[in-house]
């Protein structure tokens, strides 16, 4: 419930799955960079006070780390393709049973800079993620899900409130055996710390449990339709099956991703339907849900131009937007795809600056850690 | 409204919990059910709302019939319209972190429509006076606050019965008059069904229609607030001195005995109340110019104080005055940011674990923290076996205390009473000159009180320092022989405990009021002086 | 004890359907690159790399069929504990999500699955993951497989033989030694296919032999996790052994409070059809005749 216009927590997210799937389609370096800079812009500029803001300077850190470990293992398990040898490290044989693969051997330019443009890849769609995370209210989200998926979501509700509960109860323990004079370190210690707060936070469990109860959690319409409950099992069931059945076809072999892609596609609209059907099972309503407004809408649109501009070009200039090492080219400069990637800034202009620091947000009240 | 018809319940196959309880509440009363300790006041109250036995199990003879309907027939799950069921602990029942959210929660589960659901929350809100907090985290409310909360959160599903499971007893008492008059408000303008079940009488006797007297034997009578207080084992004060006094019909309110205090006055006022100085032992514990920050504004400010051997010092406060912080320091718990500590000339913080326990001990707020065996005979003698001390040391000094407690039992299983009772055994068998109590009395019932000053009288006369931090004003003037009041981390008033309480109308006891301006503060004070004047 | 043997929330057939499906959709979504031997042109058409459209719906599906398990089979005392244990799981994963290979979650996971059965032991799994990585703002690709492995570990916890006492713990300390290995593995599988690049000597190869990518796997995984995954593994096994005996009697404890799946006997009860509506006893229950001392 915000009385600003911020956009919805849910549009944050299309818009960096939008930047992602951008990512994803093309192997252009400096598209790949543009992105990045793009998600990390709007996150750095509107990510709000709350703790899980700081979210972005971890995932830019985890992409760093992703992007050195792929080149790491590219020069200590490189294979031997030709090209501009930089330094030849010393091989090492490995025993029989791994036989076929090699240690050290020449490392190329050609094999850096196709390790680093993949980890660049994985990076940029690491940064999509951090940028969501920092941008999204999670509670927003939260309450957004379907009705399907309320138990779910009461269930997080319920640890997420709970989780700093359970720090403060930690504390009360220690201290407590502090004050009997009982060890609050080593194993023992953990013993007595874990076993008591463990059983108190069960017994929570069965206080907040009658509180749901007595307040008409779970219940149910008064007629219950067992067809459509089993419909909608079916639907969920065989679709995600089709789904998978699909993405293994489009794996298989180019000439069948059309025929796999409709599989897939009809898969996931029986699995939503099969969901819709079963949502419809609860009567509850919502109290004032946060509104996805025309800002909302905005900013999660701009995030899928820069993929949709990509498509497009690709289909008409397909070497723009991909980038190979072999052979050692500099990578084209599409400028539509720039000025397609360029929209997922609009955020800047269309989503308020944040205030300070945002009472009311209690979820995620520890530091991030990740 | 409500009628309990022949019932009688256990859990399992345990000790029957109740027994053919029959009787019946109207629409618009407020019922206020009376009982010791584990003498079935929750379980009646789940009752009403189905909880029990839905939720529980167990074995159900007769019938409760709410609203017309039968509990047997309805999960609580439909009764949520009918009866709004608040638990001891609010905090326990919260499911989301935002006050408006737990305010609509029970709505969104009944499909109330949007607009509809818009504005009940803001009447429920309007009723427990929350507007100024719909936004708020529920973390960083009070505990009055909170209950408020909880309250708000079942009124706003519209429920016809409102159930309360002692909504007063971690509160201090500015808190609890909040939530009481909000309960009132609620039978008087909304004509309401409540039932509350409560162990300080003297904080809601004068609002109850209606008494529900459990007994020890399961059974239970019901009546008029006097009818029933006419043989009550347990009472409020004030009841007791209009006993005492003789008056007929009982007082229930100070008011009504105030009125008729004209010739009880005249009785004692040849009588001097008792005026204790303070006590001068050594002192046992000094705390100097002690400042705590917990990273944030001053939670303690510059305190100063000294706790005598042989003393009952209580400490009061409204609640997170720093009361506990102070207890804390004091156990060397928590460090000085500024000034300092010391037991028996030592910061007990720099102690080693086995040297503190020796010189001070705390009881805290929940004394089950202390506990941690499967079962109270081994809870004893492990605490032999840590202050080494001999066999049955520990389990002798429980024994004092409470007589019976069954060794076989998990800790958790106990009452609070006897709970307290395990737990300042243990801190009590390494023998501490300073004993530390923190709120030692909530959940407490009448008898297991006396028994707690009786302890703590004796534990003054060995010779230690009892000091214990309470909201419980008769408390106070049944055992206290000095008071300290904090406000806002710092002391605001120091004294003899008899002027204190008396010069304080939030901390004042029940006798106080009625008899002022003559300062006796007890009924058994009063039965005292008159046996003097009379023999 | 009759506890000991039967899980507390025990699936419902329709629970036990979801859970299979779920298990071989999230297995086939991890497995592909040793049982699909993909033409090497289809490896082309994705830039060289693996297939993140795998990645990106299949998670969405776990997640919705999961849902379906926690639905209706647990009331609002089995979404309360299962929050609440989640909440502990979270709070156990805080100080080290991950890191130091310190993830002390798995040993009350396991003993929560052991004791509550196998789809609330697959919910809390995932659940978890989910609630910490809310938490610490940490949601990123990995969520979905993490979710569902932890989900693996729970539930694989309550499908061990019922043994009692002493027995269990070694058993359930042996397992979470294996499990705690395996979630390692399965978290480097989804990685690998992209994490490794395509032109390494232990990269997954399209087109080429299951034999062959897996034994890139097994060095993938070797070389890159073995220090997170060992200590993780044997910290969780020393934790069951060593708290697993209170832990175990607390859970068994609270779920016999909780009297999932109550009897309420009315031994003189009037009422004929509405009262089997309201009671869900047990048959040899209710037959039960029980006297008013």
């Amino acid at each position: 419930m915000r009385r600003d216009n911020r956009p919805h927590g849910v549009a944050w997210w299309i818009w960096a799955l939008g930047l992602a799937a951008g990512a994803l389609r093309t192997t252009n370096p400096v598209l790949l960079l543009v992105l990045g800079t793009v998600a990390i812009m709007v996150a750095v500029a509107r990510r709000s006070g709350a703790p899980w803001g700081g979210s972005i300077a971890t995932f830019i850190r985890v992409a760093l780390i992703v992007m050195a470990l792929r080149v790491v293992l590219q020069v200590v398990f490189g294979q031997q393709i030709p090209g501009h040898v930089i330094v030849t490290l010393p091989s090492v044989p490995l025993p029989a049973w791994a036989e076929g693969v090699s240690i050290g051997g020449p490392v190329t330019v050609e094999g850096l800079l196709t390790a680093l443009v993949g980890g660049l890849r994985l990076g940029v769609v690491l940064i999509c993620f951090g940028a969501a995370n920092s941008l999204a209210s999670p509670r927003e989200v939260l309450r957004s899900l379907p009705g399907a998926l309320h138990e779910v979501a009461v269930a997080i509700t319920v640890a997420l409130c709970f989780a700093p509960e359970i720090i403060a109860a930690v504390l009360r323990v220690r201290s407590a055996r502090r004050l009997r004079g009982r060890p609050t370190r080593g194993l023992a210690g953990l013993r007595g710390i874990a076993v008591p707060v463990l059983e108190d936070a069960l017994e929570h469990s069965l206080q907040l449990a009658s509180s749901m109860g007595a307040r008409g959690f779970g219940r149910r319409p008064a007629v219950v339709a067992p067809r459509r409950e089993r419909l909608a099992i079916v639907g969920v069931v065989v679709g995600s099956l089709m789904v998978l059945i699909g993405g293994y076809g489009m794996l298989a072999s180019s000439s069948s991703v059309p025929a796999a892609a409709w599989v897939g596609i009809l898969g996931a609209v029986m699995a939503t339907g099969g969901v819709a059907l079963s949502g419809r099972r609860s009567a509850r309503t919502r109290y004032r849900p946060a509104p996805f407004g025309i800002r909302s809408l905005l900013c999660a649109l701009s995030g899928w131009t820069a993929v949709v501009v990509m498509s497009v070009v690709a289909s008409v200039a397909p070497g723009t937007i991909t980038w190979s090492a072999y052979p050692l080219t500099w990578p084209s400069l599409p400028a539509g795809v720039l000025v397609g990637i360029a929209a997922g800034l609009l955020p800047l202009l269309v989503a308020p600056r944040p205030s300070a620091v945002r009472i009311g947000e209690p979820i995620g009240a520890m530091a991030v850690t990740s | 409204m409500i009628r309990f018809e022949d019932v009688s319940f256990r859990y399992g196959s345990d000790q029957w919990v109740l027994r053919d309880l029959d009787l019946s509440i109207e629409e618009g009363e407020l019922v206020v059910i009376v009982g010791p300790t584990g003498s079935g006041k929750t379980t009646m109250l789940k009752m009403i709302d189905g909880l029990v036995p839905h939720f529980t199990g167990g074995e159900m003879l007769g019938d409760v019939v709410v609203d017309s309907r039968s509990i047997r027939g309805t999960s609580p799950i439909e009764m949520a319209e009918t009866v709004g069921y608040v638990g001891q602990d609010p905090t326990a029942t919260f499911v989301t972190d935002r006050v408006e959210d737990e305010v609509a929660y029970a709505m969104e589960n009944l499909g109330v429509s949007p607009t509809a659901m818009r504005r009940r929350v803001e009447d429920a809100l309007d009723l427990m006076s929350l507007h100024e907090l719909r936004e708020r985290p529920l973390r960083t409310l009070s505990g009055g606050q909170r209950q408020r909360v909880a309250i708000a959160a079942v009124l706003a599903a519209s429920p016809r019965i409102l159930v309360l499971d002692e909504p007063t007893s971690a509160l201090d008492p500015g808190a609890a008059e909040e939530v009481l008059s909000s309960l009132t408000r609620l039978v008087h303008d909304v004509g309401m069904t409540v039932v509350v079940a409560e162990h300080r009488l003297e904080r809601v006797l004068p609002f109850a229609d209606q008494i529900v007297l459990l007994g020890p034997d399961a059974r239970a009578i019901s009546g008029s607030p006097r009818s029933i207080m006419e043989g009550s084992p347990l009472v409020p004060p004030i009841v007791d001195l209009g006993r005492v006094a003789g008056w007929d019909p009982l007082p229930v309110t100070v008011r009504e005995a105030r009125r008729r205090s004209g010739d009880l006055a005249d009785r004692l006022s040849t009588v001097t109340p008792p005026s204790p100085s303070l006590i001068t032992g050594e002192v046992i514990a000094s705390v100097d110019d002690l400042s705590v920050t917990y990273g944030g504004p001053w939670v303690l400010h510059s305190v100063s104080l000294e706790v005598r051997a042989g003393s009952i010092t209580a400490l009061m406060g409204r609640n997170g005055s720093g009361k506990s912080t102070l207890l804390g320091a004091l156990a060397g718990m928590i460090p000085a940011d500024r000034g300092s500590v010391s037991v028996d000339r030592l910061d007990p913080s720099t102690l080693k674990a086995t040297e503190r326990i020796s010189r001070v001990g705390l009881v805290p707020q929940d004394p089950g923290l202390l506990l941690y065996c499967q079962h109270v005979g081994v809870e004893c003698t492990t605490a032999d076996s840590e202050h080494h001390l001999a066999e049955g040391t520990t389990a002798a000094a429980v024994e004092r205390i409470t007589a019976d407690l069954d060794h076989d039992r998990h800790p958790k299983d106990l009452s609070e009473g006897q709970r307290l009772s395990l737990a300042l055994g243990v801190v009590l068998a390494a023998e501490p000159l300073l004993v530390l109590l923190d709120e030692p009395t909530r959940g407490l019932d009448y008898d297991a009180k006396r028994a707690l000053c009786i302890e703590l009288r004796r534990l003054a006369a060995e010779g230690r320092a009892v000091f214990l931090a309470t909201h419980d004003v008769e408390l106070v003037a049944m055992v206290a022989d000095r008071a300290v009041v904090l406000a806002g981390g710092e002391v605001i008033a120091d004294g003899i405990a008899r002027d204190v309480v008396r010069h304080t109308p939030a901390f004042a006891p029940q006798v106080a009021k009625v008899l002022a301006p003559q300062s006796w503060l007890t009924a058994a004070e009063v039965a005292t002086a008159l046996s003097g004047v009379e023999s | 004890m009759s506890g000991r043997r039967t899980p507390v929330i025990p699936l419902s057939g329709r629970g036990r359907v979801l859970l299979i499906a779920v298990s071989v959709l999230g297995a086939a979504s991890l497995a592909w690159p040793f049982v699909w031997h993909a033409s090497s042109g289809a490896g082309q058409a994705h830039g060289g790399d693996a297939p993140f459209e795998l990645l990106l719906l299949v998670p969405v599906l776990l997640g919705l069929c999961a849902s379906e398990i926690a639905r209706g089979r647990l009331d609002a005392r089995g979404i309360a504990v299962l929050g609440i244990l989640a909440a502990c799981g979270t709070a156990l994963r805080i100080p080290s999500p991950g890191v130091a290979g310190f993830e002390p979650m798995f040993f009350l996971l396991i003993l929560a699955g052991r004791v509550y059965g196998a789809g609330f032991g697959f919910a809390l799994g995932g659940l978890t993951m989910l609630t910490s990585a809310v938490v610490t703002g940490g949601v990123g690709p990995w969520l979905p497989f993490q979710m569902l492995a932890a989900g693996w570990v729970g539930a694989g916890a309550a499908l061990l033989p019922a043994v009692g006492g002493r027995a269990e713990r070694v058993l359930l300390a042996a397992y979470a030694a294996v499990a705690c290995l395996i979630y390692g593995m399965v978290m480097n599988l989804w990685f690998w296919p992209f994490g490794a690049g395509g032109s390494t000597g232990i990269s997954y190869i399209p087109g080429a032999s299951a034999a062959t990518n897996l034994q890139h796997f097994m060095i993938f995984d070797l070389s890159t996790s073995m220090g997170f995954d060992l200590p993780r593994s044997v910290i969780n096994a020393v934790l069951i052994l060593v708290l697993g005996a209170p832990v175990l009697a607390a859970l068994r404890r609270s779920a016999r409070r909780a009297a999932f799946g109550a009897a309420v006997r009315h031994p003189n009860g009037t009422e004929s059809g509405g009262q089997n509506v309201a009671t869900d006893a047990a048959p040899e229950l209710r037959s039960e005749v029980t006297e008013p001392a």
